[in-house]
């Protein structure tokens, strides 16, 4: 049984619907990410989850029971904020107790849960603290024990790590990781970061405008996108679509050169389709050869990127070995016709 | 000023000089009632400007018993306590809900507590007096209790609104999600986090109430406050000055003795509620 379904949930803030029909079942146990631009109702289906906001339509069942107009505090949710909202009048073990004080647990099983917690999360010494004298990781991490101690069946986060800083966000989403192997619970994540999304999730769901785009595991996404949004939102650098016309069967002209295909379904001749390719697959030992100029490269160490335009003259970024192009000549790239994705001229794929 | 420029310390002289003009016209009168409390009727009368060369504690004595004082002083006491404390309570709640609360006609309410900052005291005696006349609330501390917390509630609400505004929400979700019923909201979150606006409203209704005497002449006709009682020292035709000093002296003493008590939350509560804090 799946522990969260959400059935045709609908979300209006006035005249503006925020969340259109979504229906979403998500499994006991699973990492659950939802991933999308700033604005697509990601954040807003998560406070609909933990009965912050109410929606306009729709349902929502936790474990089998329909949870649509329960209390927050009833739906044995915790939540983790983007601004940690700690109590800044309470210590942190205070902090943490809170939840079970408001239950009225027995005091003993409350110091016991809060050492626990504290354990887990190496915040022993930091009990005595009020919130004002922790770093922005400490914080963090009494945020996430404040939610542990509680015991919920699922964890909401939302963009927990949006405040901290790039290495500290790093080390935050590998503990993160390592909690979820630990503990095992339903997590549910709320991030615009895709690399978040990937190194997280067991399973994504891409987000636009109030509608879900495509769920699936991350490599399936990274892979088989459903259609040219998921495919330019996953990845970075994002994909490049170049215009191509079709040629009659599985043939193409794409960027001043022919190229044929691996698809299921012809195109017919004339079609205008969407081309897309990776940067990162630009630099196959065998396959077709574009030419591109590269204006800006980019050296990363490991690799570097190539940023200029092809003899169509649109923009084109590639991956490339390092040290192999310099900025201003002509860059020879070679990409496999089975890493194309093709989609047509409202975004869908063509497979 | 370390490393101030000549020029610049001439400056800082020059506009020493109206500072100090200033501070002295506020420090005089203070100064004038103490030494005058403590001159006799007949010192006074013959140079009201010099120091107390004999000093006397004999107006103290007789303001505090024979003129009621101490009576009057009980009165104030209960009356500005009670009345700060319902305010504090009631100016938080309804902040709470005005500011953090999602309900119909919110924006509306908020307006109407505005607009009622803006009538003045006086345009509503009439009424006023007949509501407490009818609701029997003459001549009762109570009734002078209700009275303060109404017309100085529209700003307490008004304060606690603006500042419990600047807090997060997310605080308010975390607890509810914690499991805190709104009054569990209010009394473990809000309550704490409100102080510096709570300790400000408090020192200032505390002000307020203390010193009216229009609206407790109104109400509380038979016994009088401390003010009244002060202000019935002054006599048509003569007034003992040394006599009047001595009633000022003592009714302004709580307030002083609170406010060195209090003197860090105060200024720091002043500045927590203008920075965020």
């Amino acid at each position: 049984m799946s522990e969260i379904e959400l059935r045709n949930v609908h979300k209006r803030f006035g005249s503006v619907e925020v969340l259109h029909d979504v229906s979403l079942s998500i499994e006991e146990g699973e990492f659950t990410v939802f991933v999308g631009p700033s604005g697509c109702g990601k954040s807003t289906l998560l406070r609909v989850i933990a009965g912050l906001e109410e929606v306009t339509g729709g349902q929502i069942f936790i474990d089998g029971r329909d949870m649509t107009d329960e209390e927050p505090a009833d739906r044995g949710l915790a939540m983790v904020f983007q601004s940690y909202a700690l109590y800044p009048h309470m210590s942190v073990a205070d902090n943490m107790s809170f939840g079970l004080r408001m239950a009225r647990r027995p005091k003993h099983e409350i110091a016991e849960k809060v050492a626990r917690s504290a354990k887990i999360l190496r915040l022993e010494e930091l009990l005595d603290r009020k919130p004002a004298q922790l770093s922005g990781g400490q914080r963090q991490r009494v945020a996430i024990g404040r939610a542990i101690v509680r015991d919920p069946r699922v964890f909401l986060f939302d963009e927990p790590l949006s405040n901290l800083d790039a290495e500290l966000r790093v080390q935050m989403r590998v503990e993160i990781a390592k909690l979820h192997k630990m503990l095992g619970n339903t997590m549910i994540y709320v991030t615009h970061d895709q690399t978040e999304a990937l190194t997280l999730a067991d399973r994504i769901v891409v987000l636009r405008a109030g509608r879900i785009e495509q769920v699936g595991a991350p490599l399936d996404l990274y892979a088989d996108p459903d259609n040219a949004f998921v495919a330019g939102f996953i990845g970075s650098p994002r994909m490049n679509f170049l215009k191509a016309t079709a040629k009659g069967g599985k043939r193409l002209a794409v960027g001043g050169i022919e190229v044929e295909v691996p698809i299921a379904t012809d195109v017919g001749a004339g079609t205008e389709v969407q081309f897309g390719v990776r940067p990162e697959h630009f630099d196959a030992a065998h396959g077709i050869d574009l030419a591109m100029t590269a204006d800006v490269i980019e050296q990363l160490g490991s690799t570097s990127y190539l940023y200029g335009t092809i003899s169509t003259g649109e923009a084109i970024v590639a991956q490339r070995q390092p040290g192999r192009n310099r900025a201003g000549e002509l860059a020879t790239l070679r990409f496999d016709p089975a890493n194309v994705r093709l989609f047509d001229a409202d975004g869908l794929r063509i497979r | 000023m370390p490393g101030a420029g000549k020029r610049q310390k001439r400056a800082l002289w020059i506009a020493s000089i109206p500072m100090a003009v200033l501070a002295l016209s506020c420090v005089y009168p203070v100064f004038f009632a103490i030494n005058n409390a403590l001159k006799s009727n007949k010192a006074y009368i013959l140079d009201r400007l010099s120091l107390a060369y004999e000093p006397t504690l004999a107006n103290f004595v007789q303001a505090w018993t024979r003129s009621h004082l101490n009576e009057y002083f009980i009165n104030s006491v209960v009356v500005t306590v009670g009345a700060v404390l319902l305010l504090l309570f009631v100016s938080s709640i309804s902040g709470f809900a005005l500011a953090c609360l999602r309900f119909p006609y919110r924006r509306l309410l908020f307006a109407i507590i505005l607009a009622s900052l803006m009538i003045p005291i006086q345009v509503v005696l009439v009424p006023f007096y007949r509501t407490v006349i009818a609701l029997d609330l003459v001549n009762t501390r109570i009734g002078l209790i209700i009275s303060y917390t109404a017309f100085f509630l529209p700003f307490s609400v008004y304060m606690m609104t603006a500042f419990y505004s600047g807090l997060p929400r997310e605080l308010i979700e975390a607890a509810r999600i914690d499991g805190a019923r709104f009054s569990q909201v209010w009394w473990h979150v809000m309550l704490p986090l409100g102080r510096p606006a709570l300790i400000t409203l408090g020192i200032l209704n505390t002000l307020y109430c203390w010193n009216d005497v229009l609206i407790s002449l109104l109400v509380l006709q038979d016994q009088r406050t401390l003010m009244v009682g002060i202000a019935a020292l002054r006599g048509e035709y003569t007034t003992n000055v040394p006599l009047l000093s001595a009633g000022l002296v003592l009714a302004a003493a709580p307030i002083v003795i609170l406010y060195v008590f209090f003197q860090r939350q105060i200024v720091s509560g002043i500045a927590v509620g203008a920075v965020k804090g």
